[in-house]
């Protein structure tokens, strides 16, 4: 019997702990070590956000699910990985403990033999003095942030009644930040809502985001094909936010926040300040602060982790200019080097290089949108990781990895740009590959597939889509009919 | 305060205005309802074509 362990239950870890116990029913052991009780599907945090749903609508309870499925949970963070094992056995090995109440504080080594590090991004809140819950501005990257975000936007709905002109601004709060679609979300739901409330005339919105065109989204934007022209998706979204009146500030690195002022360099290297009532700003992500060791206790987490945090796999590393990077830079089997079974998925393993081009001011600020890697290529690569470990527990060890590249994976992105069934709307794009391929395809991506569309069938899709995935990660019947 | 030295927004004159039947269109039951079927029907060809 074979002990599998994965470390983190979000989109990516929760997918593959359900795909391998279908894969392999009770011969072998499956356990989520997972430091939150609830899953949270996060893509309607900006929902919640602007509160048109509540935090129930997001969220689930873990155990239940895991109980149902006979998959072992605790609830507790990994600390570090022993992948030569200890002292004792050479076993791998991970030290946990445990955020449970009852249990808290409390440490435990477990024994595996597949491991999968799917613990998502740290919130880097301390990147930027002033940022987040913390300090003057609000998030929705969790749900109980999101749920603070609707009680202040609320407040500032309430000062625009009374006739005081508010401003709104939401985007990056860092240069090295990703997730620019939940921005873009945000504001267009903030729009709005405000629209909804009749006190748009009064409030002045911006975007500020570390993009150095609109409609880059992190993955250095899209070309579509749109009635046998070639259309950017900057030029597309600009169109948006024309139409909405939304003010859009490009190429920007938040480096401060005071209580009513945003400081922040624009990519000519000028310093700029805003001043604002409402924040909504992203955090920079970094990978969880776990540590590597070997037999001997020495560490070697520099070995296995990148400085940013994020697990090494099968990528090429190699530093190189932006002209030079290439599709197989990209991991396709996310094995970390020199193990056959210890993987990392989602937002835990390290990226090659940025997707969007790099930048720096003449002051040498780096403003590069990280690149994003969550939602449909989480779940995918969660489940590659999964049929891998399957393979090679019914085939043997030297089973080949399967493999699943961001350079040859689409993905579909439906940013909300308002609620209501029939006066909600929002923008749906497909994009495939994830990351631009210009060896293969002229304009960096397949051109049937990758398009972009706005209108009120985008927000019942996204709508769908909430539905049907968190149907899915309830492992309700027909469960793994409804693709990643 | 406001921004300094000069407010970097940006310019979006140049980027293009839906018409009224563009933004019509947009909110038509019917005419999304097709699309609604279509875009489910894109995604999961591409899920077939890149996901397997």
């Amino acid at each position: 019997m074979a002990k599998i362990v994965i470390l983190g239950a979000g989109v990516s870890g929760h997918t593959a702990a359900l795909h391998l116990k279908r894969l392999l029913g009770s011969k072998h052991t499956i356990t989520v070590v997972s430091p939150n009780s609830k899953w949270n599907w996060i893509p309607s945090n900006i929902w919640v956000g602007v509160g048109e749903m509540e935090k129930k609508d997001v969220v689930f309870p873990l155990a239940p699910v895991y109980k149902r499925k006979g998959i072992d949970f605790r609830q507790a963070k990994g600390v570090a990985i022993r992948p030569y094992g200890d002292a004792d056995d050479p076993h791998g090995a991970v030290d946990i403990e445990y955020t449970l109440p009852e249990k808290a504080g409390t440490t435990e080594r477990l024994r595996y033999d597949y491991l999968i590090n799917a613990t998502g991004p740290k919130l880097r809140f301390e990147a930027t003095p002033g940022l987040g819950p913390d300090g003057h501005t609000v998030s929705v990257c969790t749900a109980d942030h999101a749920v603070e975000a609707a009680e202040k936007l609320r407040q500032v709905i309430a000062k625009l009644k009374a006739g005081t002109p508010q401003t709104l601004v939401v985007g990056t709060g860092h240069g090295t930040c990703t997730c620019e679609g939940a921005a873009f979300e945000y504001v267009f739901n903030v729009d709005h809502e405000l629209r909804q409330e009749g006190v748009r005339d009064l409030a002045r919105v911006v975007y500020l985001t570390n993009e150095a065109a609109l409609g880059d989204f992190g993955v250095d934007g899209m070309v579509f094909d749109q009635q046998g022209f070639q259309t950017t998706s900057e030029l597309w979204t600009g169109s948006l936010f024309r139409e909405r009146g939304v003010e859009a500030i490009l190429g920007s690195h938040v480096f401060q926040i005071d209580e009513d002022v945003i400081h922040y360099e624009t990519l000519d290297g000028e310093k700029h300040t805003l001043d604002f009532d409402f924040g909504m700003l992203i955090p920079p992500f970094g990978g969880q602060p776990l540590k590597a060791y070997d037999r001997e206790d020495a560490d070697i987490t520099s070995n296995m982790f990148a400085p940013s945090g994020f697990m090494k796999v099968d990528a090429d590393y190699t530093a190189k200019p932006y002209e030079e990077w290439r599709a197989e830079d990209w991991p396709s089997t996310y094995l970390a080097p020199g193990f056959d079974n210890i993987f990392a998925v989602g937002i835990a393993f390290a990226p090659p290089h940025q997707i969007s081009k790099p930048r720096k001011t003449p002051n040498g600020t780096v403003i590069a949108p990280a690149p994003p890697r969550t939602g449909m290529p989480s779940g995918v690569m969660g489940k590659t990781a999964a049929l891998t470990i399957a393979d090679r527990l019914k085939h043997g060890a030297t089973s080949p990895a399967r493999t699943a590249s961001m350079a040859r994976m689409g993905a579909a992105c439906v940013a909300s740009a308002g609620t209501g069934l029939t006066k909600g709307s929002a923008a749906a794009m497909t994009m495939l590959p994830v990351v631009p391929d210009y060896v293969r395809y002229p304009t960096g991506r397949d051109e049937r597939e990758t398009q972009g569309e706005l209108g009120l069938h985008a927000h019942w899709v996204k709508l769908m889509l909430h539905y049907l995935f968190i149907y899915k990660a309830k492992a309700l019947p027909g469960w793994q009919l409804i693709p990643e | 305060m406001s921004e300094t030295p000069m407010s970097p927004v940006a310019d979006l004159s140049r980027s293009p205005l839906p018409t009224r039947k563009t933004l019509r269109r947009r909110q038509s039951l019917p005419l999304q309802f097709v699309r609604f079927i279509r875009f489910d029907l894109r995604i999961l060809r591409m899920v077939s074509k890149a996901h397997s």
